[in-house]
């Protein structure tokens, strides 16, 4: 007598369409792909039951069915802190972006349910892991190698500096990642390292290279200047974005004192060179400091007096598209005109014929377009 | 070509559907007069019905002028009771047949709280960016004749059924169907849609079609404005995750979805805000209003 599995002897399968069947088998395989612990399974399954039998995605297309699994899995893996991204699980299902990206936002908000944000720290955690760089093989050079413990720990100060800097908010993950792991290895060995660029790593390290990390490392190599022009011992220095890269490990360490004062607080504005957009004369000091002579404030220009901004201009902390705002797209207010419109005004004729063809004008249309 | 509805044109395309007042919503906004689309302004020269009304008052004071003053008596006392009735009207714009107790044109019939003191609201006006409105022309029309015979108009039946018409004042899109329906989109007030939309039809009228203006109705409302100091949306994603979607991958905004009033709010790290799904403009307003005090609570970080 051949052992019968529980499933079979008590119909259970049979219970469920086929539909349901293969999208179960699917969460099953991609929660085994990606090694995930079997709790994290059972809960995208009942997910998935869920959303298969939500009025919403009953009838949808069978290729959002598909993805549907993946989301659930997806969801499950954020509700658990477990770092997986949408780029993954898309490359793993052959799925469009978009599509996954719709399927994923209907499904949050049809079930309700509330997913916690990609957590940073755990994702620096993850990535790195599949960076080539920390063992020995044939086309890296001895003095490219690096000891992963060391690099994941400097990585992950340099996306928490990012992260407080404004650097990290509204932004693609990844590439902030990419470009604090590329500074963080050259940091580690300075002088076989500063000649190789960000390109050239990401090739031999073996990972993508997103086209964002160039300007996540421009943004980064520019917090790290300010903050070094603050370091007393390195203003003698005439750093540039190469070489500040040898004293980052410094600046880390001195970090929160860095930031404090490289940079002005949202409130100091005032005190700064550069006050927030839209703001009236900067140079203001402010109660208690002692700026010489009252004369007028917008001929103090930058402070000379303020205890925290002397020196160049210490920018404001803030996000980078506030500090460099695009051209301004939008009118300004409605003007008095737009706002007496009551919606009753009489139309004129005139007005209306201007957008009607004459019969000369037709007949040629018509024939341009060849209608008949 | 008149509106149909019972509802006078003050308060079309304003007001939710009958019987779905929202209770109870504040006046937030002293300067801000309900439903005129209007930049702070003395509440007279604002309301349509008291221009009409105003129309009205002229030509009965004209009329009053030419009676010879034989009839004077009789006429002043006529002429005085509208006129009475109207500066009424022209201090507190209530919508017709309610008392004008309170200024508060859109919920006439709901307690008004006292208007909250400047130093509570937040100070900022979300201004209205988009109207989307449909109207129904109540004929069936024959849209390659349209395409033909209006230069405003673009007709590809292969890749859309509908022909895509713009005027230039007030700046607008439309789309009509063949089934008499259209939809009028890039407005800046309710009542610049309504006269948009009035023109379409005015157009469509001209080219032949016997085109009614039917069951006129603003479907959204977008709005926009400024807090004027970076978010954490990682913050408030976490203290708010019920109403709100951060994805970072996907988009650099935060989807919050309030739920009363009923409008989804994108908001973005440089603190501009995008509010849309109202039917009404107070809901914008009510929903910044909601949503100020949250986001000053992740100002100062460092």
């Amino acid at each position: 007598l051949a052992e019968v599995a529980y499933s079979q002897s008590t119909g259970q399968r049979e219970q469920l369409s086929r539909c349901l069947q293969r999208g179960i088998r699917r969460v099953q395989d991609l929660c085994k792909v990606l090694q995930l612990p079997t709790v994290f399974e059972e809960t995208a399954v009942s997910y998935f039951q869920r959303a298969v039998q939500h009025p919403s995605f009953r009838l949808v297309s069978l290729e959002k069915k598909e993805l549907l699994g993946g989301c659930c899995v997806f969801v499950t893996c954020r509700q658990h802190n477990w770092p997986l991204t949408m780029g993954t699980i898309c490359s793993l299902l052959y799925a469009k972006q978009e599509l996954f990206a719709s399927v994923y936002l209907s499904l949050q908000k049809e079930l309700e349910l509330s997913v916690p944000a990609l957590s940073l720290a755990d994702l620096v955690k993850t990535h790195l892991s599949s960076f080539r760089l920390f063992q020995p093989v044939a086309d890296i050079p001895a003095p490219f190698l690096e000891d992963k413990e060391k690099m994941v720990a400097r990585t992950m100060q340099v996306v928490e500096l990012a992260s407080e800097t404004w650097l990290v908010t509204g932004r693609h993950p990844v590439p902030i990642i990419t470009a604090a792991a590329f500074l963080s290895w050259q940091s580690l060995q300075p002088p076989a390292r500063l000649s190789c660029p960000l390109a050239r790593f990401c090739k031999l390290a073996g990972i993508d290279l997103p086209p964002p990390a160039h300007l996540r490392l421009k943004e980064l190599l520019e917090i790290l200047l300010s903050m070094a022009s603050r370091l007393s011992w390195l203003r003698v220095f005439n750093l540039d974005k190469k070489t500040v890269v040898k004293h980052i490990g410094d600046l880390l360490q001195h970090r929160i004192f860095l930031l404090k004062n490289a940079f002005c607080l949202e409130g100091e504005e005032e005190q700064c060179g550069k006050g927030s957009p839209g703001e009236g004369s900067p140079g203001q000091g402010s109660p208690g400091e002692g700026i010489p002579g009252q004369g007028s404030p917008a001929a103090q220009g930058r402070p000379s007096g303020g205890k925290r901004c002397h020196e160049g201009s210490p920018r404001p902390l803030l996000p980078p598209c506030l500090i460099k705002p695009r051209k301004r797209l939008r009118t300004a207010a409605p003007s008095a005109s737009d706002s007496a419109i009551t919606g009753d005004e009489p139309i004129s004729d005139s007005e209306i014929e201007q957008y009607l063809r004459g019969p000369e004008e037709v007949r040629a249309f018509r024939r341009a377009k060849d209608w008949p | 070509m008149d509106q149909n509805n019972s509802l006078p044109p003050y308060a079309q395309g304003l007001a939710s559907p009958q019987g779905a007042m929202t209770p109870g919503i504040p006046i937030f906004s002293p300067m801000m007069p309900y439903g005129t689309g209007l930049t702070p302004q003395p509440v007279q020269s604002t309301n349509s019905l008291s221009i009409l009304e105003e129309q009205q008052r002229q030509q009965q004071q004209q009329a009053a002028a030419q009676q010879s003053t034989s009839q004077q008596a009789t006429q002043g006392t006529s002429g005085q009771t509208p006129q009475l009735f109207h500066s009424q009207t022209l201090t507190t714009a209530p919508l017709p047949g309610t008392t004008p107790l309170y200024p508060s044109p859109m919920t006439p019939m709901t307690p008004i709280t006292p208007a909250t003191p400047a130093s509570e609201s937040s100070g900022i006006v979300p201004q209205l960016q988009n109207i989307v409105s449909t109207v129904n022309l109540g004929c069936k029309l024959d849209l390659k004749t349209i395409a033909l015979r209006a230069r405003n108009a673009e007709y590809n039946p292969k890749r859309f059924a509908a022909v895509i018409m713009r005027i230039r004042e007030p700046r607008t899109t439309a789309l009509i169907f063949s089934s008499g329906k259209m939809v009028c989109t890039g407005a800046k007030s309710e009542e610049q849609s309504r006269l948009a939309a009035r023109k379409y039809a005015r157009v469509v009228q001209k080219l032949g079609f016997p085109a009614k203006f039917l069951d006129f109705k603003i479907q959204n409302m977008v709005g926009s404005c400024d807090v004027k100091f970076p978010i954490r949306l990682e913050g408030l994603v976490l203290t708010h995750q019920q109403f709100s979607s951060y994805e970072p991958e996907l988009f650099p905004g935060l989807i919050y979805r309030m739920i009363k009033p009923r409008i989804v709010l994108l908001i973005f790290v440089s603190g501009k805000v995008v509010l849309t799904g109202a039917k009404v403009r107070a809901e914008i307003y009510e929903a910044f209003e909601n949503i100020y005090p949250i986001l000053k609570g992740f100002r100062k970080t460092t």
